[in-house]
């Protein structure tokens, strides 16, 4: 067969051939972005994901929505302005939990025993969804990293809340109170993740008392604005065909 | 096509076949700490701990144990180790075989990190209680914030029994009584079904339909909104709207559930309990010490002033939780580990009591395998070549003072 001649024969072979591309193409990416995007989030965000005595009201709800819409900016950029698809944050962000629960599953609990309770990953799915409509319904890259970026950060600490909350009540342990999430890091032992470890509850930000996490939530919702753009241009630029020879076609 | 199929066919299944062979090989577990490996001078230099007692070889699941003694937070504290200002008092184990039932200093349980003064020593105690079974090694340790962990002895413990019958009961504040081994993870894998159900939905709706080259033409032709429906518009704030109301929904439901909550709880314990030893009326001075590296000994020139009122003697060495005794002195009654205990490796040029107001000049030597088991040898390659340890001598009535050590120690390979 020569170069000249199409790899097809009809155009029902074609829509078969299409189809069969766009799925080896989502397999990929979808594996490519659970590996780069797994890896860039366990860096940036760390053992505020990992465990539960880590996930506070101040640094918690400001580190992991900055440090997590990074991959669906530079995503939404490739498929939404190649392919007119807005999947990119819900497709990374499922991407991501699912390698999440796979690590925490297989290694944090079947490895190392670890109660799945203490070291569940974070929900970030609301605000990938969320993320995804605005741009759809919006069609500009600007509108998204503002609006969308301010609800990726805002929509965090609620869409946790109601998994987190059961070990946040109190408990009086030998003449000290904790919540159940500080007994469970204090309980299973991590000899390599001394208390001190621990950023909770660290920072200036006294002057709402307890309301802090509204104010961290909008912060965080901020910055989060900022990294939508960078990475949408790092998705921009990596979703380039600069690459591709002009006398290949 | 099917040339390409069959060629990812075949090789997935190669790759299927690498992975389980892989998987098969055998992978022992770690049960030790890399102890070893820590620097020497560490070991030597930071922690000295002592007093050391495991209650039970031998534990079954749901029983527990306990890791007590006593540590001397040395005065020489190297240089390159950020001081124990913020510590935490850890155990050295292979992850929550056991868990911590409770850890204290000075009387004071420290779920927190603590503030410690160099020169004190302090008494601990760890109550752990049993929750994998296996034989694992027990070490006491602390955690220095700038200085890592600083691990101490270690003891290998046996858990009998089954995993599945590990219980962990706590009575909440708000009255209620849960087993924090699996308290509230059904609603952590509820919510976690939620909302994957909710994003796969969104990607169905999108994936279901031709993608990456249709559509990639349409773009490239400038036909990209058509690609975009009223009805996706309409699906899509569907989603939007949708995904609000659950997660208010949801943290309304959560926050009549579970009305009272409190943050996660922080904080530096200063001010710990010290533990007053008697005090040492012996001083010792070190004219020089050499370390033989083919005898695998070291060799301390001490000069030793009794100034109390009654006679001494030398009985034992301590350094890195290595303990060299010296048994016409002092014999081991602890059940000490094996490994770490030079039961004849002390021995004294004059050993002879020392009289009150006596001075004496004496060849101390240290001498096991310890050394370099223990890679403790590998001292003379540290930056900072200092050894230090804990001297103990006792009276004859049998009590006990101690005399820190802290001096250069001059190699010898020959």
């Amino acid at each position: 067969m020569s170069a000249s001649q199409s790899a097809v024969r009809s155009r029902a072979e074609a829509v078969q051939v299409s189809r069969t591309f766009d799925w080896m193409i989502l397999f990929t990416l979808f594996t490519a972005v659970l590996g780069g995007y797994h890896i860039h989030y366990m860096l940036t965000g760390g053992d505020w994901d990992f465990w539960t005595d880590w996930k506070d009201r101040r640094l918690w709800v400001t580190v992991a929505p900055i440090v997590s819409i990074t991959f669906p900016a530079a995503v939404q950029a490739c498929l939404w302005w190649r392919y007119r698809l807005p999947i990119g944050a819900t497709l990374s962000v499922v991407a991501l939990m699912i390698g999440e629960w796979i690590n925490r599953y297989f290694n944090f609990w079947g490895w190392t025993y670890f109660p799945v309770n203490i070291c569940f990953p974070s929900n970030l799915l609301p605000g990938a969804i969320v993320l995804d409509v605005i741009l759809m319904l919006g069609n500009s890259m600007t509108l998204t990293a503002v609006v969308g970026g301010l609800a990726y950060g805002l929509l965090f600490y609620p869409g946790n809340w109601p998994i987190i909350a059961p070990l946040h009540v109190p408990v009086e342990y030998n003449g000290m109170m904790m919540t159940l999430a500080d007994l469970q890091g204090y309980h299973y032992v991590r000899t390599g993740t001394p208390e001190y470890i621990r950023m909770v509850e660290k920072g200036t930000l006294r002057t709402f008392g307890k309301d802090v996490a509204p104010v961290s939530a909008f912060f965080s919702g901020f910055v989060s604005i900022i990294i939508y753009f960078l990475w949408h241009f790092f998705g921009r630029w990596f979703a380039k065909t600069d690459f591709i020879s002009d006398d290949a076609t | 096509m099917k040339l390409i199929k069959d060629k990812v066919a075949k090789l997935s299944f190669v790759a299927l076949l690498v992975s389980l062979t892989a998987a098969m090989f055998y992978a022992p577990a770690a049960s030790a700490h890399g102890e070893k490996s820590q620097a020497a001078f560490m070991r030597m230099r930071t922690i000295h701990w002592f007093d050391l007692n495991w209650s039970k070889e031998e534990v079954p699941v749901n029983e527990t144990m306990t890791i007590s003694g006593k540590f001397l937070v040395f005065a020489g504290w190297p240089e390159t180790v950020d001081k124990p200002e913020v510590s935490f008092l850890n155990v050295g184990i292979p992850g929550p075989v056991f868990i911590r039932a409770g850890s204290w200093i000075g009387g004071q349980l420290v779920p927190r990190s603590v503030s410690l003064e160099l020169g004190e020593t302090y008494e601990f105690k760890v109550l752990l209680k049993a929750r994998r079974p296996g034989d694992w090694h027990v070490h006491s340790m602390m955690n220095v914030q700038g200085g890592g962990p600083i691990i101490g002895p270690g003891k290998w413990v046996t858990i009998t029994g089954s995993m599945r019958d590990f219980v962990n009961p706590v009575t909440t504040l708000t009255g209620q009584t849960i087993d924090l081994e699996h308290y509230a993870l059904d609603n952590v894998y509820f919510w976690h079904a939620v909302w994957f159900a909710i994003a796969f939905a969104w990607l169905l709706f999108w994936i279901k339909r031709p993608l990456f080259v249709p559509r990639h033409i349409a773009v490239a032709s400038g036909k990209a909104d058509t690609l975009i429906s009223a009805g996706d518009k309409k699906v899509a704030m569907l989603f939007g709207v949708g995904t609000l109301v659950v997660v208010a929904a949801a943290m309304g439901a959560a926050n009549e559930k579970y009305p009272i909550t409190t943050p996660l709880q922080a904080g530096l314990i200063r001010g710990m309990k010290t533990y007053q030893m008697p005090e040492a009326t012996v001083s010792v001075k070190v004219d020089d010490a050499t370390y033989r590296v083919p005898g695998r000994a070291m060799q301390m020139t001490l000069t030793i002033t009794n100034n109390g009122d009654s006679a001494v003697r030398l009985g034992e060495f301590n350094t890195a939780g290595v303990r060299f005794l010296e048994p016409a002195v002092h014999e081991d009654e602890t059940n000490y580990p094996d490994d770490l205990l030079a039961e004849e490796g002390l021995t004294v040029s004059d050993n002879s009591p020392l009289a009150p107001g006596e001075t004496r000049t004496v060849e101390v030597t240290a001498s096991d395998a310890a050394w370099e088991v223990y890679r403790l040898a590998d001292l003379i390659y540290d930056p900072d070549s200092r050894f230090a340890g804990l001297l103990f001598f006792w009276d004859e009535n049998g009590t006990r003072q101690m005399v820190t050590v802290d001096a250069p120690l001059i190699p010898s390979f020959i």
